[in-house]
């Protein structure tokens, strides 16, 4: 009896995958100019909006809810509260949203790589899947907890955020073929011309 | 009765694909895909043809023919890897070790499997076979269509067409012979006609979609480098680590 069930999840789940397949939309192909821009969006948005030291404490700081309870109205102070735990699940939800860009930068090019590392690939799987996760559980803590749950974050993060700038620039260097060095080096300060 | 129906008409639309592979080129293009279809237009062909003289052949040339494009549909599975996959090195070397280790885990399953036996009985052996054959098949293919789907893989509609048409044809079989093993021949019945429909069907996907020459997108080409696999897994592995950290003094505290 296991085995019929098991032989009848192999085929009927096979059938649902082709499913999936044949009303998936076609897959973007990208070209390398479009992955290079938008892996460094993706970078900048980490980076300069979503991980920058002033913005998340001032997201998390308790006591701009100190000020307001101490200032107004029970009912406003209540009404802040719900305003900024909004804003912070839709912060990790932002987060969430970029590492995966990360990820799909990731996949984008290892694929075409003839000397892939199967092991090294099930391992960023892992680590992907478990940092995604792991935002998954932050929104939960934080929708339960509240947006001052966290206290020790805001020095952390400024860390980090220096780490990620560093780590991602090296990672997109080999990618930048000399021209759009140069070209780089030549635009506008923001590099808004690539 | 519908078997006899589906049967000339399958025929038909095999005969059809061979002449439009000749006639849009695509022959030498899905060379294995193309054999397959040859080989089972052969077989259907003597079958029927074999029948309408004496109904002892075609019971004595069934399975031994069955079994032959059994094993030929493993040129379809070649032939969606090899398609699929070639312009992606790495994707490809992945779906080729992981399908290697599948296939050898359900072959060490089946030769045990076959070992396990105290009764053997030749109907429900060939059965069994022609199902774990099905498995590996199905197995395999999931395998290379999770790995389309994680590196977000473009595919052509000839090569689209190949996987569903195909897949549909491997899932309700292997669902049939299941229910097949389980129920016994009071199912014979439906169990034929299921994998004849399910066949037709697959033919049916398979000339429309091969109709015209339609290639998968081509990637971007870059640079492919050693290292710079190597350079990409370590910034991939240092960002990780950094949103990592952030994320967890969020959460620490």
């Amino acid at each position: 009896m296991i085995g019929l069930f098991l032989y009848l999840l192999v085929g009927v789940g096979l059938l649902v995958i082709l499913w999936v397949l044949a009303r998936r939309k076609g897959a973007p192909v990208e070209g390398c100019g479009k992955q290079f821009v938008e892996a460094r969006q993706a970078l900048r948005t980490l980076q300069l909006g979503l991980l920058p030291k002033n913005l998340i404490q001032r997201i998390f700081a308790r006591e701009d809810f100190r000020y307001v309870m101490a200032t107004s109205p029970g009912e406003i102070g209540e009404l802040f509260l719900q305003e900024r735990k909004r804003i912070s699940l839709m912060w990790v939800r932002r987060v969430r949203c970029e590492i995966r860009n990360l990820m799909q930068f990731h996949l984008d090019y290892s694929r075409l790589h003839a000397k892939l590392s199967l092991l090294t690939e099930i391992r960023l799987a892992l680590d992907f899947t478990l940092l995604l996760l792991a935002c998954r559980a932050l929104r939960i803590l934080l929708y339960v907890r509240g947006p001052y749950g966290a206290r020790t974050m805001v020095g952390v993060m400024t860390a980090a955020a220096g780490r990620v700038c560093a780590s991602s620039e090296k990672s997109l260097a080999f990618l930048n073929p000399p021209v759009l060095e140069s070209f780089r080096r030549n635009s506008a300060g923001d590099g808004a011309a690539i | 009765m519908l078997s006899l129906l589906l049967w000339p008409a399958g025929m038909t639309l095999e005969f059809l694909l061979l002449v439009r592979s000749v006639r849009t080129k695509t022959l030498t293009k899905y060379l294995y895909f193309y054999a397959y279809i040859f080989c089972v237009f052969g077989v259907s062909a003597g079958l029927y043809i074999g029948r309408s003289l004496s109904p002892a052949f075609y019971d004595a040339w069934y399975w031994p023919t069955q079994f032959a494009t059994l094993a030929i549909g493993f040129a379809v599975v070649l032939e969606i890897v090899r398609q699929a996959l070639a312009a992606y090195p790495g994707a490809e070397r992945v779906a080729r070790l992981t399908s290697c280790a599948v296939f050898a885990m359900m072959f060490c399953y089946v030769e045990w499997h076959v070992a396990s036996r105290t009764e053997w009985s030749t109907v429900a052996a060939t059965v069994e076979l022609e199902r774990d054959l099905r498995v590996i098949e199905a197995l395999v293919l999931a395998t290379v269509l999770a790995i389309v789907f994680y590196y977000r893989i473009g595919l052509g509609k000839n090569v689209t067409g190949m996987i569903v048409g195909f897949g549909a044809y491997v899932g309700v079989s292997l669902t049939t012979l299941a229910l097949r093993s389980f129920l016994g021949p009071r199912f014979n019945a439906g169990w034929g006609d299921l994998q004849t429909t399910s066949y037709f069907f697959a033919l049916i996907v398979w000339t429309a979609t091969l109709w015209t020459y339609s290639p998968n997108p081509k990637p971007p080409t870059t640079e492919r480098g050693d290292s710079g696999y190597d350079a990409l897994v370590h910034g991939t592995r240092a960002q990780l680590e950094s949103v990592r950290s952030n994320l967890r003094g969020v959460a620490g505290s």
